[in-house]
């Protein structure tokens, strides 16, 4: 008979459970993997959290008001589920294409009638990549409008808007991969931009595209920036993104000054009388800096001084909502994948230009600008002056007030560059048709995906 | 050497190796990116006798990816490439005019700008005759008359290809 560690039992539980499962799970190579049974007590679900490197990623406790979906609409976590998804369906893709001007349009039909799921593992690929696009773009509307990119969290802003740029980067070159004459003739308004870069703009754009015109060449180099060089930025750059989200903590918490750096202060009534009187009866020597802890010094004072225990452990209640998002988003895609497949033109025609040739909704926007003004201005000025607005707005809006009413500039011309942007995107999408003429929606639809 | 010096060099040497390094991916990632010079384009191309270019009327020459035109009576060889961003400029035969179809720009028969979006008139080559031959020299594309010039417009012939007036 095999002692027993009682530790090894659940709460409450005194008898053995002879069964086979239970006894592999009290074996030895079973506990030298999963080092302790799910114990459903605090000490427990703690163990969970410090034995799993992947749980590393989450705080072992969280404020509860994380868990209201409310806090951040779960943008970030969906985004980084839907990169997921697009690294699998895609590493699936990589074993049909092949990135050569003579086979890769043929490997897409390929994919439709010789690969069993194949076109389906496309459509997945595809409509991921373009929620991918919106759902970046909400977090950081998002982001925004909760003051989240305020001190201590500037960085993580900026480094926020080049994960945004990185998305963009993989659909423009993913784009092209399918080489149809959608893919090559957007690729080729889209790389005969760079020209208008000044200066270096003529070098650029054969760097870009490596020859006098979109082919070969190109082909090849969107490729390798598509599956290797963009993924291994991106992973890089998520990795900073979230670890700096878990060390600067979630931007919940308000206090009556409404910045995040005080934020755990704040605590309900009747909590620290100690503190209290003692900043009440000397005012000149602890105000301002009394807390729960008695005197300690402002910055070190945010994990000790969180009065009560509003927190919850992760394991499980963040973890089971992020499984219920990461399903639902799976679901989505994969919904839209079997109702709508991917478009495929036909064959990619340097000489015929297809009627109308519009982008894809997001370059809408920007496809605008450019049959408005100079591609100078349109092209390079205008989008390369807002990105680095975007880059830069942690620095210039100083004000470190969180709460909507004291923010009120900021909003404002945040709000109106916004709707310049869905106009512009809006028009461009769903009422250009043909030679970049101004359509009614309702009577034809040209929108590009 | 003292402590100090010798620390200093060597904050200053690994900074400097990272440097070389940095520069050294730099250069790689140009060399390996960098379009190869090639022999393809740049030749003279006979695209056919003087006759067969009568006037008011444009050629399409696959092989130069360009169109002969004879406007008024004056030869060009216009590239097919939108100066705008480089979308193939069909020729319109209802208005006889180019007219891209990404932006909208508009070009006369010999290639000036009329409308849209573009910086400039569509870009050629250069033409001569060897007797009876019309040459074009496909090795120099030369940038296409400035907005205002307006030496060969007409009004149009009729309704436009992509809707514009
Ligand atoms: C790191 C993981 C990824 C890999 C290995 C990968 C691989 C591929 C491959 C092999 C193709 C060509 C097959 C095809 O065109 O369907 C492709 C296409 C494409 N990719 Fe990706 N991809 C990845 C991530 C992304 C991301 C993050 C985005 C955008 C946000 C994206 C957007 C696209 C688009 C728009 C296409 C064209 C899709 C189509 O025509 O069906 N990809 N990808
Ligand atoms: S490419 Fe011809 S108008 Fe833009």
């Amino acid at each position: 008979m095999v002692e027993i560690d009682p530790n090894k039992l659940e709460p409450g539980r005194t008898s053995v459970d002879h069964g086979l499962t239970a006894r592999i799970k009290r074996s030895d190579p079973w506990r030298s993997a999963f080092r302790h049974a799910q114990i459903d007590t605090p000490r427990g679900r703690a163990l969970q959290s410090f034995s799993n490197v992947f749980l590393h990623v989450y705080p072992v406790k969280i404020p509860k008001r994380v868990l209201n979906l409310r806090y951040s609409l779960r943008l970030g976590f969906i985004a980084a589920v839907l990169f997921g998804i697009l690294l699998v369906t895609g590493i699936y893709l990589m074993f049909v294409y092949t990135p050569s001007v003579g086979s890769a349009y043929g490997d897409m039909q390929n994919l439709k009638t010789g690969v069993g799921f194949g076109q389906l593992i496309r459509n997945v690929h595809r409509w991921s990549a373009h929620l991918m696009v919106l759902v970046v773009a909400l977090h950081l509307v998002r982001v925004f409008y909760a003051g989240a990119y305020k001190k201590p969290r500037e960085f993580n802003w900026v480094i926020g808007v080049m994960l945004l740029l990185i998305t963009l980067g993989f659909s423009f070159t993913g784009y092209l991969l399918p080489w149809d004459q959608l893919a090559y003739w957007a690729v080729t308004v889209g790389t005969n931009l760079v020209h208008y870069v000044p200066l270096v703009g003529g070098r650029l754009q054969d760097l870009l595209i490596g020859g006098p015109q979109v082919g070969q060449n190109t082909l090849l180099r969107f490729y390798a920036l598509h599956v290797a060089v963009l993924p291994m930025l991106l992973a890089l750059m998520l990795t900073v993104h979230i670890w700096r989200v878990r060390k600067d903590g979630f931007a919940v918490e308000r206090t009556s000054v409404g910045t995040f750096s005080e934020a755990a202060t704040e605590r309900p009534a009747g909590a620290a009388p100690a503190a209290e009187s003692m900043a009440l009866a000397a005012p000149e020597l602890y105000g301002g800096r009394v807390r729960l802890l008695g005197v300690v010094d402002r910055e070190s004072i945010t994990e000790a001084a969180r009065p009560v225990d509003d927190t919850v452990f992760t394991w499980p209640h963040l973890l089971v909502r992020h499984v219920v998002v990461a399903l639902g988003t799976a679901a989505v895609v994969l919904g839209l994948a079997v109702l709508f497949s991917a478009p495929l033109r036909g064959l990619a025609n340097p000489n015929l230009t297809p009627e109308p040739a519009k982008a894809p909704w997001y370059f809408a926007g920007l496809q605008e600008l450019l049959s408005r003004f100079d591609p100078l201005v349109a092209g390079i000025l205008l989008p390369g002056g807002a990105v680095l607005v975007l880059l830069l707005l942690p620095y210039i809006d100083r004000n470190p007030d969180t709460r909507a009413s004291h923010r009120k500039v900021a909003i404002a011309l945040f709000s109106l560059l916004l709707a310049i942007a869905v106009i512009l995107t809006v028009i461009g999408t769903f009422f250009r048709g043909p030679g970049w003429q101004f359509i009614a929606p309702w009577t034809h639809s040209y929108i590009e995906f | 050497m003292d402590d100090k010096s010798r620390r200093d060099f060597l904050r200053g040497g690994w900074k400097l190796g990272g440097a070389l390094l940095i520069g050294a991916a730099g250069y790689t990632g140009y060399e390996a990116l960098r379009p190869l010079a090639s022999g393809a384009g740049g030749a003279k191309i006979t695209v056919g006798k003087t006759s067969s270019f009568a006037t008011d009327t444009n050629t399409y020459v696959s092989a130069g990816r360009m169109y002969i035109v004879n406007a008024n009576d004056y030869l060009f060889a216009l590239s097919q490439k939108c100066p705008h961003l480089g979308c193939h400029v069909p020729y319109c035969e209802s208005s006889g005019r180019f007219e891209c179809p990404c932006h909208g720009s508009i070009y006369d028969l010999a290639g000036e700008y009329i409308t849209g979006p573009a910086p400039r008139g569509m870009d050629r080559y250069e033409v001569t005759l060897e007797g009876d031959n019309v040459v074009v020299d496909t090795s120099v594309l030369k940038a296409g008359p400035a907005r205002g010039a307006k030496t060969f417009l007409t009004p149009p012939k009729g309704p436009s290809c992509i809707g514009k007036a």
